[in-house]
């Protein structure tokens, strides 16, 4: 089945609904609740790096009987340096964004651990593409 | 692994005075009551017992399964457990030694304060919050609703809940050890707990992560508390006892909100109320709150003050056992020295202390394979955007989505949904009559009679 969300760039109280939306979807499906919960986190992270780097986003969520694939496409700075970016404590948050607790740099590295396949590719100047795959 | 074992509940609906109001289904954390046949009907593979619901029933319908006191009778020697709060029912003009003495007169041969076995647990958090690891943070397992809210609700979470048995249970373990050993003649002795809640009743019978329970009944605090009453008014002040510094100060108080967490090392927070927690737990398990050591959660507003079967005021009972702590500070000072006679076989408990993991429940899964699971799940998706989306209730479910759920779980139709039912008569899908019926099978024949019964009049 297929679900779509919109993110908006810099909604930080909206941050996480489309992550619980899943969550809840995952739940009432014979999924050990170890694997919803990395999935949850991965999506959240996911979701954050939109509002909290990008303008806008559009995520899409396919759970298939042995996988939940997640692709979100957003328009925004995009990333330079992806080699740099997934490193742990790499970030350019800016100090608003810290402020509200984000800015650790371990967004994406988390994302990393606690998915099966990650993929991330940008344009920078226009946006940022992050595909992930957790088997169940 | 999946918990296996029959679930047992307390919380029941009396069928004949429920009016099928739909208050309770619209209170449920999750999600297990439906109107069916003019009443409400507890889904129990989801019930966690709770009592939200009995919180907010207008006719008193919906009760909880005690036991009479007359079961004590056929135990040779009665042990009473008296939780602090049930201390901070009465006003201030009762002390302590003279509630305990008045439980004592219902027919105990002893009585024993549930908070005694606090001061183990506050050695076991010191070692627990120093040997913490990765898996952050720790939940409490004080709150048997808690344990099982999150069991139903937030099963990924099962495995942060502390493995370790409550208060009452070390101290009824402590009972019958020390009946053992001091009276050989007895041959069978029964701990009686006082509950404040429908959730402990089942921890007592049932407890999670446990073979079996220590404790033989347990009675409804409400019912005890006018017993209680009524002998401490007809009393004769004199025959009590003072009170003694055998209970920590700050013990008298883990059952309410803040207390217990003082004593988990590092960063806890204590989070009361159903709500509250609800809206904690699902940040906390999809990874938006991180970083924290422990968490100390109560279902009832003001912890178990705030308990469905504690006649007093919470607040009141909150002032009553504050003051208490200071009153134990005062005597353990002129004191000198804690008299704690559970603390003399501290190290006998300690080695009884722990539970099983506790395992999750799926009772929320929509089918067990997974295709047809999906399927569902799509069909779910496409019916939800029929329906309006008001979640009014009328149809016997609490929200659209539960009716979707229910539906493609075949135990509700579209026709259930007021709104669809009015476009299919419009359309002449269904007839007046049809949709007479199922209306009926929602609210009952008998609808109509019971709000003339309750309101009195029909003018009303
Ligand atoms: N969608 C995005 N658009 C633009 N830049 C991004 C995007 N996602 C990540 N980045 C860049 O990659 C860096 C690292 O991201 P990561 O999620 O690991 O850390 P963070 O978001 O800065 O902090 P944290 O996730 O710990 O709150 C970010 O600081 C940002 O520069
Ligand atoms: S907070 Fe206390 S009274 Fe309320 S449900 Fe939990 S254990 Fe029972
Ligand atoms: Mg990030």
């Amino acid at each position: 089945m297929e679900m779509q969300f919109h993110i908006e760039g810099g909604d930080f109280s909206g941050a996480g609904t489309a992550s619980s939306e899943v969550k809840k979807v995952l739940k009432q499906l014979n999924i050990s609740p170890m694997i919803i919960r990395r999935i949850a986190v991965a999506l959240y992270e996911a979701e954050v790096n939109v509002v909290a780097h990008a303008f806008s986003g559009e995520m899409t969520v396919n759970i298939e009987s042995d996988k939940i694939q997640i692709c979100i496409v957003d328009e925004g700075p995009g990333i330079e340096d992806i080699e740099q970016a997934m490193q742990e404590g790499f970030s350019t948050a800016s100090d608003k964004v810290r402020e509200m607790g984000f800015g650790a740099g371990m967004g994406l590295p988390n994302i990393k651990r606690n998915t099966d396949e990650m993929k991330l590719s940008s344009i920078p100047g226009k946006g940022t593409t992050i595909e992930i795959i957790v088997k169940f | 692994m999946m918990a296996k074992d029959k679930y047992t509940h307390a919380i029941q609906v009396d069928t004949t005075t429920c009016i099928g109001c739909s208050h309770c289904m619209k209170v449920c954390p999750t999600q297990a009551i439906r109107i069916i046949d003019g009443h409400a009907n507890i889904r129990p593979e989801r019930c966690v017992d709770c009592g939200e619901c009995y919180r907010v029933c207008p006719v008193d319908a919906i009760y909880v399964r005690d036991d009479e006191l007359k079961v004590m009778q056929e135990f040779d020697h009665r042990f009473a457990l008296i939780p602090s709060v049930f201390i901070g029912q009465f006003p201030a003009e009762f002390t302590t030694s003279r509630i305990l003495q008045a439980v004592h007169q219902l027919g105990f041969h002893e009585v024993f304060e549930v908070e005694h076995a606090v001061d183990l647990m506050k050695a076991e958090y010191q070692r627990q919050s120093d040997k913490l690891d990765s898996l952050k943070p720790r939940i409490s397992s004080y709150c048997p609703a808690i344990v099982r809210l999150i069991q139903v609700a937030f099963p990924s979470l099962t495995d942060h809940i502390l493995q370790l048995k409550a208060p009452h249970d070390i101290a009824a373990n402590y009972c019958k050890a020390k009946i053992q050993n001091e009276q050989s003649d007895v041959r069978k002795p029964g701990v009686f707990y006082i509950t404040p809640c429908a959730s402990k009743i089942v921890a007592a019978k049932a407890p999670e992560g446990e073979r079996e329970s220590p404790i033989d009944g347990v009675f409804n605090m409400n019912s005890l508390y006018n017993k209680v009453y009524q002998i401490l008014v007809s009393d004769d002040e004199n025959q009590c006892r003072k009170q003694m510094a055998d209970l920590s100060p700050d013990s008298v108080n883990w059952s309410l909100s803040g207390y217990e967490r003082k004593y988990f090392n590092g960063r806890a927070l204590a989070i009361d109320g159903m709500e509250n927690v609800l809206e904690f737990l699902e940040k906390l398990e999809s990874g938006q709150i991180s970083e924290i050591d422990f968490l100390e959660l109560r279902a009832c507003d003001q912890g178990c003050a705030g308990g469905i079967l504690c006649p007093g005021n919470r607040f009141l009972t909150v002032e009553r056992l504050e003051s208490r702590q200071n009153r134990l500070e005062v005597l353990l000072k002129l004191n000198q020295k804690l008299n704690n006679p559970l603390m003399e076989s501290a190290s006998e408990l300690s080695k009884n202390l722990s539970t099983d993991p506790i395992l999750p429940r799926s009772e929320m899964l929509i089918d067990k394979d997974m295709e047809t699971a999906l399927q569902k799940m799509d069909r779910l998706k496409t019916i939800a955007a029929y329906l309006p989306g008001f979640d009014c209730g009328a149809c016997g479910a609490p929200t659209c989505r539960s009716l979707a759920e229910d539906i493609v779980k075949n135990k509700a139709s579209m026709s259930h949904c007021v709104f669809v039912q009015r476009i299919m008569e419009k359309n002449y899908k269904l007839s007046p009559e049809q949709a007479f019926q199922m209306i009926e099978k929602i609210w009952g024949k008998n609808r109509l009679n019971k709000y003339v019964d309750k309101n009195g009049n029909i003018d009303a």
